[in-house]
């Protein structure tokens, strides 16, 4: 479990995935603004929200493989020089803990994704990135319940044993935090995206 | 219902303190080609996106089928195929691979309908060359063919034939002529280049700085652009006297020293210039002249010209 809390536990949920989804985020919105394809899909109809949704399915999609993978190559490397025993207890804990740590991430990172879809640049979408998942993580220390990431590692850390908390858990304020910038970055990115011709 | 398939009432767009489009009422036909001719800058395309409801009206109305597009788009976007501007596709993929995305997302339902688009702009089926590598022109016809491969009822073309070279330019009005003629296709194209327009619109709209100067079908334009006999001459007012008094003719205008026009071109000019070599008034040269429709789109456009 140790060998787990460094590898796929440890910076990964909190600097590692966030960043890569960001950074993914901001490419799937960029080559369609780059190469002015939404009118084009605006006039099929696809609907604003749909367009949105399609893309976070893809970043979602996306993230549950990177962390699948993160999995695979924690057991593999772990097996291999022989620093862990596989038990199967162990490995399905392992598997559960990253799925669920790729779902909670992609919602997490959602208002990236909003501000990738209502600007055309590449570079400012990307720093905010950056300053977003350190801000989480900075967060993480002082409130909890404010950023979407930092609840993030709330509701993930809650049963990984050996971590030790200096917050009062609150799982219902961490889902309702991650909801409330969900439903503002969506609403926002719909409105920005019927702005973009 | 109205006869026209678009038709715009008082269409106003303005950029802040600037005003794009102001006033414009535009009547487009079924089964007609209306081209929608003006510099660059005019507000062709942006009059174009309003139609297509991708920019909002500042005031005025866009019926498109009778109806205005807004909040109906699901039931009238699949009766349009638009290329507005340049045509965007995904540059990893090849033209073919782009056509299925869009067939898809349209629910296009024939199976031959993304073959069929291509042949019909003269694009190869299953090439592999990536859109990143295709010329300027190859661009524009697949982003014809996407424009038409629902087979819509209505084509709204914002210089379609952008980039193609000069044979490219005439196939593709040919083909857009056949879309009209042969399958009844309404179309609504844009360009700044005169000869285009001429060659393939039935109706015209002249548009400049915003407003539409000039809305008619071709033959009324043409029929518009006047004839007259050009006359060179060494002594003006003899001319005219000569002309009014032996000939009865009031309908010419002098232009200077030498030049005037007779506008009455069923005179006998042979006996035109005997009377005058009579009256000892040399005739230099005489030549029946027509102006060209780029004549009078300088003169309606304040001489600026468009071609």
């Amino acid at each position: 479990m140790q060998f787990y809390k460094w590898t796929a536990f440890s910076y990964t949920p909190w600097v590692i995935l966030p960043v890569v989804l960001g950074v993914v985020s901001t490419m799937l919105m960029y080559d369609e603004h780059q190469n002015d394809m939404l009118k084009q899909l605006w006039i099929i109809p696809v609907s604003r929200a749909g367009y949105f949704f399609s893309k976070f399915t893809i970043v979602l999609f996306y993230s549950i493989c990177f962390m699948l993978l993160t999995a695979a190559a924690s057991v593999f490397f772990g097996t291999l020089p022989g620093y862990i025993t596989v038990e199967w207890g162990s490995i399905v804990y392992l598997l559960r803990k990253c799925v669920e740590i790729a779902i909670l991430t992609a919602f997490s990172v959602l208002p990236l994704l909003t501000v990738a879809a209502s600007g055309k640049s590449y570079i400012f979408p990307v720093c905010v990135t950056l300053v977003y998942t350190f801000l989480g993580f900075i967060l993480l220390m002082v409130n909890m319940y404010l950023h979407p990431l930092s609840s993030m590692t709330a509701i993930v850390m809650r049963d990984i044993p050996g971590v030790v908390l200096t917050q009062k858990l609150n799982i219902p304020a961490a889902f309702i935090c991650i909801a409330i910038w969900c439903t503002g970055s969506a609403l926002f990115a719909v409105s920005s995206l019927g702005k973009r011709k | 219902m109205s006869k026209y398939v678009i038709e715009t009432k008082q269409l106003t767009k303005n950029y802040g303190e600037q005003t794009a489009v102001n006033a414009v009422n535009i009547h487009v036909e079924k089964g007609r080609i209306y081209g929608l001719l003006g510099r660059n800058g005019a507000g062709k395309t942006t009059i174009m996106k309003m139609i297509l409801g991708l920019t909002p009206v500042t005031s005025g109305e866009v019926d498109v089928f009778g109806q205005n597009i807004k909040g109906r788009e699901k039931r009238v976007y699949p009766r349009i195929g638009a290329i507005i501007e340049t045509p965007g596709f995904y540059p990893n993929l090849t033209g073919t691979e782009n056509l299925e995305i869009f067939a898809k997302l349209r629910g296009t339902a024939a199976p031959n309908a993304v073959k069929n688009a291509l042949g019909i702009v003269g694009l190869p089926y299953r090439d592999k060359k990536l859109f990143s590598k295709y010329s300027l022109g190859m661009k524009q016809r697949l982003g014809i063919a996407n424009a038409i491969l629902h087979d819509p009822e209505l084509l709204i073309l914002d210089e379609p034939t952008n980039g193609l070279d000069p044979i490219g330019i005439a196939e593709v009005r040919g083909f857009i002529k056949a879309l009209s003629t042969e399958r009844g296709k309404t179309i609504l194209i844009s360009s700044h280049i005169l000869s285009e327009i001429a060659l393939l619109a039935d109706d015209i709209g002249i548009i400049d700085h915003g407003v539409l100067l000039e809305e008619n079908s071709m033959e009324v334009l043409e029929e518009k652009n006047s004839k007259y006999i050009l006359l060179q001459v060494s002594d003006i007012p003899k001319t005219s006297l000569v002309l009014e008094r032996q000939f009865g003719v009031t309908d010419y205008s002098v232009q200077d020293d030498h030049f005037l026009r007779i506008y009455n071109t069923s005179l006998d000019m042979a006996a035109v210039n005997k009377a005058l070599v009579v009256q000892d008034v040399a005739v230099i040269s005489s030549q029946l002249c027509n102006d060209t429709l780029e004549d009078y789109f300088k003169k309606i456009t304040g001489g600026e010209g468009i071609a």
